[in-house]
């Protein structure tokens, strides 16, 4: 019998047994669909924190305040008070640093506008903030030196904590908002950078650092100072010019270790995609795993398939049916229900991947791997989950089989 | 094996010698089949009659090459099946061999038409061809009309037609039926007896497993089994008919095939498989 009679076989008997066809294919159906979602909302997860790195400056490194550890991991941000408003003008003269921005953060501050509030972290810093940062104002001003030069209670906002004060970056302009208490005049808003979780580049306020400081911290620390660069091949030079002037301007003895630690862009990048792709990984595996469930479901249909057809069996081979036309027959079947099921499957997957990235808060398209991968896996499935069956079935002996009841 | 050269005389269609099938039982043995001999020729009508558990059903599994015997040679067309490995008696069936079963056996779901077709499917046969000859065998037990009617919407007589008419679509050699009318009211049963005798008259060979007297009267031949033995059928007080209706004594030398049986399924199995030719064993 050649495939293309099995096929047409199994045709035949999967429309006469629609709704248990049906049933069975849907654990398919779920499994390929989750596959196709879970990969599109996978790489959107990775493709929209890439981007948001990227968007956070370019040629950016950012010196922070503490020691690195062995490993790359640092202590908590800020959790030693090392670097000062004078480093970042010293680091601000070296060779290839094209802008400093010394940045004080405080956070969980209460901004209120009127009735509406919000909680967010508040950022001291300067004009040069928006080059390292990569920052654009979509209305008003960024901060200007003169607003640092006199310690001005103005404020730049992102889009995110207006859009949290229920009002629009046009009307907020020239606003007083209070800031835990103290009242700042709105000057700006910035461009949305795209973004969510923890730190999200457009849920921030920026003020003069001599405001922050005055107002708040009282101290000269900084957690952070961000450098850009004027030529990204020279960041090894410029990382090594600024760990020999801070240890010269801490009087770092040569045996202590750094009291600070620099992350370039490029790291953090690879870190992100590193752990990004873990993720996607991890939901690749839960959708696997639904998809094996489904071919458990698939090779237990077929095996009561071939316990109900036993007469069946030993009839077609009475009538000259070979073993491996009898495996044929079923194999295909099942490898018909899977690829039945993963056509559906896609098809439903590519229709929840947007839906299912939006409710996750992630911009998420189904990909071609993904669909690849679903359709190669469930056609592995089907062929893996039909293999027993048939032989079972293909294994029968004829007198025993037509004697069956 | 003979000398290609010289043609051969031509063997008897089946021949067993000295078969046995003992199948084990926990600790002991069952014997089934306890030393049969006999043979039948192409185109003989033989009945095989016998108690329930006498092995009659035993053995035509083993004619039908379907099981094989525990001791003991078979001979299908002067070939030893023994030498014969899983697939090549799968073909054997597909070509040489039709079936009927007592309870049709019928593939529900599949159209009469495609029951009746199946074994060509198997024989690689096309598509196309495969329609026309499942319709002629339809039309030869007169179910033209009822060739997209699935099984179950069928009578009893008209299934076992359908049936027959599947043994009948690959032209085979002989026929294995095994109580053809036992699941059949009367009308049907003798529809269905009709039809048998008339295949058989044109040259098939018929062998039968009945409980129907009628059957085993019409029969050339009886080959009566009792506890794994062929006995003696002629029994006192028994007359068997031939196919005229004159007494006849179904133990003497079988009956010379009708002429032309050969020619009137010039495809039938033995020619197409080329077993004359020696390639097989």
């Amino acid at each position: 019998m050649t495939y293309l009679e099995a096929l047409r076989l199994a045709l035949r008997r999967l429309r006469t047994n629609l709704l248990r066809t049906a049933l069975t294919t849907l654990g398919v159906i779920i499994g390929v669909a989750s596959l196709v979602a879970l990969i599109g909302v996978g790489e959107g997860t990775q493709a929209a924190i890439t981007s948001q790195i990227a968007g956070l400056g370019t040629n950016l490194l950012s010196v922070n305040a503490g020691a690195a550890t062995v490993g790359g991991l640092r202590g908590a941000a800020g959790s030693a008070s090392t670097l000062t408003i004078a480093d970042a003008g010293a680091i601000g003269q070296l060779d290839g640093v094209e802008a400093v921005a010394p940045e004080m953060s405080v956070s969980n501050v209460v901004v209120v506008n009127g009735r509406s509030n919000t909680t967010t972290s508040m950022t001291g810093t300067t004009p040069a903030e928006a080059k390292v940062r990569n920052y654009q104002v979509q209305t008003g001003t960024f901060l200007t030196d003169l607003d640092v030069e006199k310690g001005l209670r103005v404020a730049v906002l992102g889009p995110t904590t207006v859009t949290s004060l229920n009002t629009t970056p046009t009307a907020i302009i020239g606003q007083t908002v209070t800031i835990s208490g103290i009242p700042f005049t709105v000057i700006g808003v910035t461009q949305p950078k795209g973004g969510s979780g923890f730190t999200n580049p457009d849920d921030a306020v920026f003020a003069p650092i001599t405001a922050v400081q005055s107002r708040f911290t009282g101290a000269s620390s900084l957690r952070t100072i961000g450098v850009s660069l004027t030529d990204p091949d020279q960041l090894a030079y410029v990382e090594s010019e600024i760990t020999a002037l801070l240890r010269y301007r801490h009087q770092l003895a040569t045996s202590a270790s750094d009291d600070f630690s620099m992350v370039s862009q490029d790291q953090l990048l690879s870190v992100a995609s590193t752990t990004t792709a873990t993720i996607r990984n991890f939901l690749i595996g839960i959708a696997a795993i639904a998809l094996v469930v489904g071919g458990i479901g698939i090779a237990n249909t077929m095996l009561v398939s071939v316990r109900e057809r036993v007469r069946e069996i030993g009839t077609r081979k009475a009538i000259g049916a070979r073993r491996r036309d009898i495996s044929r027959q079923f194999l295909v079947e099942a490898v018909i229900v899977t690829l039945g099921g993963a056509v559906v499957g896609v098809l439903i997957g590519v229709a929840i991947t947007g839906p299912v990235g939006a409710t996750v808060g992630v911009p998420a398209t189904p990909t071609l791997f993904g669909i690849t991968l679903a359709f190669c896996s469930a056609l592995l499935v089907g062929v893996l989950a039909g293999w027993w069956p048939a032989r079972q079935a293909s294994r029968l002996d004829p007198v025993e089989a037509l004697r069956h009841e | 094996m003979a000398d290609p050269t010289v043609a051969p005389a031509q063997p008897p269609l089946i021949e067993g010698r000295g078969l046995t099938r003992i199948y084990p039982m926990g600790d002991s043995e069952v014997a089934a089949l306890r030393g049969i001999d006999f043979r039948i020729e192409l185109g003989e009508n033989v009945a095989i009659i016998g108690p329930s558990g006498s092995g009659k059903s035993t053995l035509l599994h083993i004619l039908g090459l379907l099981d094989r015997p525990t001791t003991g040679q078979y001979l299908f067309a002067g070939v030893d099946t023994d030498t014969l490995d899983d697939d090549r008696l799968a073909l054997l069936r597909n070509r040489a061999i039709g079936f009927i079963f007592q309870s049709f056996n019928l593939v529900s779901g599949e159209s009469a038409l495609e029951n009746v077709a199946a074994p060509l499917v198997y024989a690689g046969v096309k598509r196309k061809e495969r329609v026309e000859r499942a319709q002629e065998a339809l039309a030869r037990v007169g179910l033209t009309d009822r060739a997209h009617h699935d099984p179950s919407q069928l009578s009893g007589g008209q299934r076992q037609r359908v049936a027959i008419a599947r043994a009948l679509v690959t032209r085979p050699a002989v026929i294995l039926a095994d109580e053809p009318t036992g699941n059949l009211d009367s009308r049907s049963s003798a529809d269905v007896f009709t039809l048998l005798q008339e295949l058989q008259s044109e040259g098939l060979t018929l062998v039968t497993i009945t409980h129907d007297q009628r059957i085993a009267d019409r029969a050339a031949r009886v080959l009566r089994v009792e506890d794994g033995m062929l006995v003696d059928p002629a029994a006192p007080g028994v007359t068997y008919l031939d196919g005229g209706g004159r007494p006849h004594d179904p133990t003497t030398a079988p009956v010379t095939p009708p002429s032309g049986a050969v020619v009137a399924h010039p495809e039938s199995g033995l020619a197409a498989l080329g077993f004359d030719s020696g390639d097989v064993s």
